[in-house]
């Protein structure tokens, strides 16, 4: 080595002594400060409150009931040509999505299958809320021509006709008629029974920790170095950027980085559709839903329906499609009520831009984040991943 | 004396007016309002754009479309009775020969319009917002009819559109535009009325604010809204209830009140998600306001409307989540 590499080399080693010791020395400093902390702490998982109970559902924390449900959640016979099941669509290793723009089962479904995890603290189920409560919300399928395509006295049928389904049954609510000399209200009681032990079984599907989640546990402890490992450079910018001027958290917000709201964000139509209406046509639908809260299938003898009463209608809602939780995005492609972005740099690229809606208005502003800002919040919204073996369900 | 400036000008104003106005205030059309793409069918307006999105992405158009492809109608509401309404919308070729400047009638002299017809969905209510999507198979000129049945009278109302697909140019309006802003310019110079208006402004001026010191709002006295929330500090998400306190600034609590409670975020130009309300009063000043939620951290505003027997007022109560 010559004399002049030497003194290049040297000079190297003593930048990189430099660098780390700075590195040490801004390690030191606190990387968050308190407001932030507080930010951050509210969206860690270890925050999520409790389940609350669902009253409309007699079953909803009842292990049988659950059991049963997964069985149902799982079986094909329940489609009009024995070839569909919930898990069709909610595929586990998709975190209950299936990859596809829109669901496609018997047929093409109208939207992007939304995840079930963290559904059950939803006031409101499907993009546009058109019901409320995970029961009535499974019901819905069995009956569309485009999915299960099958009816509901098919599907009590099925279970009558199965030794084990109809014993488990009869254990959970008593007597199971034969639909076929069922009146329609007994047959909708069998059937929104079925509904209610399928959401038992969705309500076990929770959320779980991510390395966002072990970095805010490590920073809630102190663990520098822990801190360092979790996340990398990137990732850390982007979470920075992620609960400041990315403005995701006015939306994505609380443990499940949802509001479970509706919001008119301006997404295109989905080609060959007029633009979607969305929650404008939920609420009207919910209102109207046989299965809702203040139906006489509903198990809360108390008929307390808050969120129908005090549910907001109007233009405002034009357009609007409920909060998506942002856990496991990166397993949940395509994104938006149709999926018509692709990846998530699409739809970071979108809310940066934040055009003009076609219908309503759009909520948000242009962001004005650059190309290396757009991909720290890329790197970190990819932080928010939890492995499958986790989700503690086996299908 | 009538100047020959002047006969020019009420000439020009005149074949302006019948070839482009006359028509949509007679039957109904597309205009242009203060950058607003209008639709009138009669009396009824809806705010009129169209998109061709998988060309052209959020780019909106008033009429003239730039390519046969899929475009997408959106009539958004102006006037409330065409979300009961029955609307059906037809798109035609252009068979009458008068281009942009056909009317209701040229189209009723069309004998068979079913084989004009490219596009035609049949009269339906659509509550919230009318939309239409349809591919254009090939450039050209267009007529787009649009009409609307009253529920209660039967009588139905038309809007005419004529419009080119394929559009590249402006067409004669930047020509009239052009021609009408330089004639009145100098028309209003030489006969000196840019004076005389200058005095007429001051007095439509004086009448606006006559007319706002005059106007019909009533105020109560001055009111003191204060309000306490079941959980302490509301927590984002959570639907919760307020007490609210309404008392005037002499601490003279105000019962019997009708209260209406509203509320937003003025920056996101969005509303509550929920729709709160007072139910119950529970005297001494207090009512029950239940179903509050916020779905966002940051600046919002409740607007708590009073009627007392003395009047209205409304209270604006900032919140910083």
């Amino acid at each position: 080595m010559s004399f002049g590499l030497l003194k290049i080399a040297a000079a190297l080693a003593a930048l990189g002594l430099f660098v780390s010791a700075c590195d040490r020395g801004a390690s030191r400093a606190p990387e968050w400060t308190e407001a932030e902390v507080t930010t951050l702490k509210s969206l860690w998982l270890e925050s999520l409150p409790d389940l609350p109970d669902d009253p409309s559902n007699a079953v909803a924390n009842n292990a049988i009931a659950a059991e049963f449900g997964r069985k149902l959640f799982l079986d094909a016979r329940l489609s009009a040509n024995g070839g569909v099941s919930c898990s069709t669509c909610h595929q586990v290793a998709r975190r209950f999505t299936d990859g596809l723009r829109k669901a496609r089962a018997l047929g093409l479904s109208d939207r992007n299958t939304p995840s079930i995890v963290g559904s059950q603290y939803s006031p409101w189920q499907y993009w546009d809320g058109r019901r409320d409560s995970q029961w009535a919300q499974a019901l819905a399928p069995l009956e569309n021509a485009h999915e299960h395509g099958t009816s509901r006295a098919q599907v009590v049928d099925t279970v009558f006709g199965d030794t084990d389904y109809r014993m488990t049954y009869e254990a959970l609510f008593g007597p199971l008629q034969n639909p076929a000399g069922s009146s329609n209200v007994e047959l909708n009681i069998a059937f929104a029974n079925i509904g209610k032990s399928i959401a038992a079984f969705e309500r076990t599907i929770m959320p779980t920790t991510s390395r966002f989640d072990e970095y805010v546990a490590a920073l809630v402890r102190g663990n520098a170095d822990a801190q360092r490992e979790i996340l990398n450079a990137d990732e850390k910018a982007g979470l920075r950027l992620f609960i400041s001027k990315a403005n995701c958290t006015q939306c994505h917000n609380g443990p499940l980085l949802t509001n479970h709201e509706f919001h008119n964000t301006g997404v295109l139509n989905f080609p060959g559709d007029v633009p979607d209406k969305a929650r404008a046509g939920g609420v009207r639908e919910v209102f109207g839903s046989e299965f809702n809260c203040r139906s006489i299938y509903s198990d809360d003898s108390a008929g307390h329906c808050p969120e129908l009463d005090f549910a907001r209608t109007g233009i405002e809602l034009i357009g609007a499609t409920k909060t998506p939780s942002l856990r496991n995005l990166e397993h949940t492609a395509p994104f938006m009520h149709k999926g018509q972005l692709p990846s998530i740099a699409d739809v970071l690229d979108h809310y940066n831009k934040a055009p003009d809606a076609m219908i309503g208005h759009n909520e948000a502003e242009p962001l004005g984040l650059n190309t290396a800002e757009l991909q720290q919040l890329e790197a970190f919204l990819t932080t928010l991943t939890a492995p499958v073996s986790e989700l503690g369900v086996e299908l | 004396m009538i100047s020959r400036r002047a006969v020019l000008y009420c000439q020009l104003i005149s074949l302006f007016t019948v070839l482009f106005s006359g028509d949509v205030s007679a039957h109904g059309g597309v205009v242009e309002e203060d950058d607003l793409c209008v639709i009138k069918v009669n009396y009824l307006r809806a705010h009129f754009k169209v998109y061709q999105p998988g060309a052209l992405g959020h780019e909106q158009y008033c009429e003239d479309l730039p390519m046969a492809t899929e475009s997408v109608f959106v009539m958004e509401y102006l006037h409330d009775s065409l979300s009961e309404m029955p609307i059906d919308f037809r798109i035609i070729r252009d068979v009458t020969g008068k281009g942009r400047f056909a009317r209701m009638e040229d189209i009723d002299l069309i004998d068979d319009i079913d084989s004009a017809t490219v596009f035609y969905r049949a009269p339906v209510v659509e509550p919230d917002i009318y939309l239409v999507n349809y591919q254009f198979a090939e450039e050209g000129d267009f007529i787009g009819i649009v009409s609307a049945r009253h529920p209660d009278t039967g009588k139905v109302y038309a809007a005419v559109f004529p419009f080119e697909v394929g559009f590249t140019g402006l067409g004669y309006w930047p020509f009239f535009i052009g021609m009408l802003m330089l004639i009145q310019f100098q028309y209003l110079l030489m006969s000196g009325r840019l004076k005389r208006w200058f005095g007429k402004e001051v007095a439509v001026a004086a009448c606006f604010v006559l007319g706002l010191l005059l106007s019909p709002v009533s105020f109560a006295e001055n009111l003191v809204v204060t309000y306490t929330t079941s959980d302490g500090d509301p927590e984002i998400n959570k639907m919760h209830d307020w007490i609210v306190h309404i008392e005037n600034d002499d601490g003279l609590e105000i019962e019997g009140a009708i209260v209406d409670v509203e509320g937003g975020m003025p920056e996101h130009n969005h509303g509550l998600p929920t729709k709160p309300l007072i139910t119950a009063e529970l005297g001494g000043g207090d009512y029950k306001l239940e179903g509050m939620r916020f779905h966002m951290s940051g600046y919002w505003e409740i607007i708590v409307s009073i009627t007392t027997d003395n009047g209205s007022s409304k209270v604006t109560i900032p919140l910083q989540l």
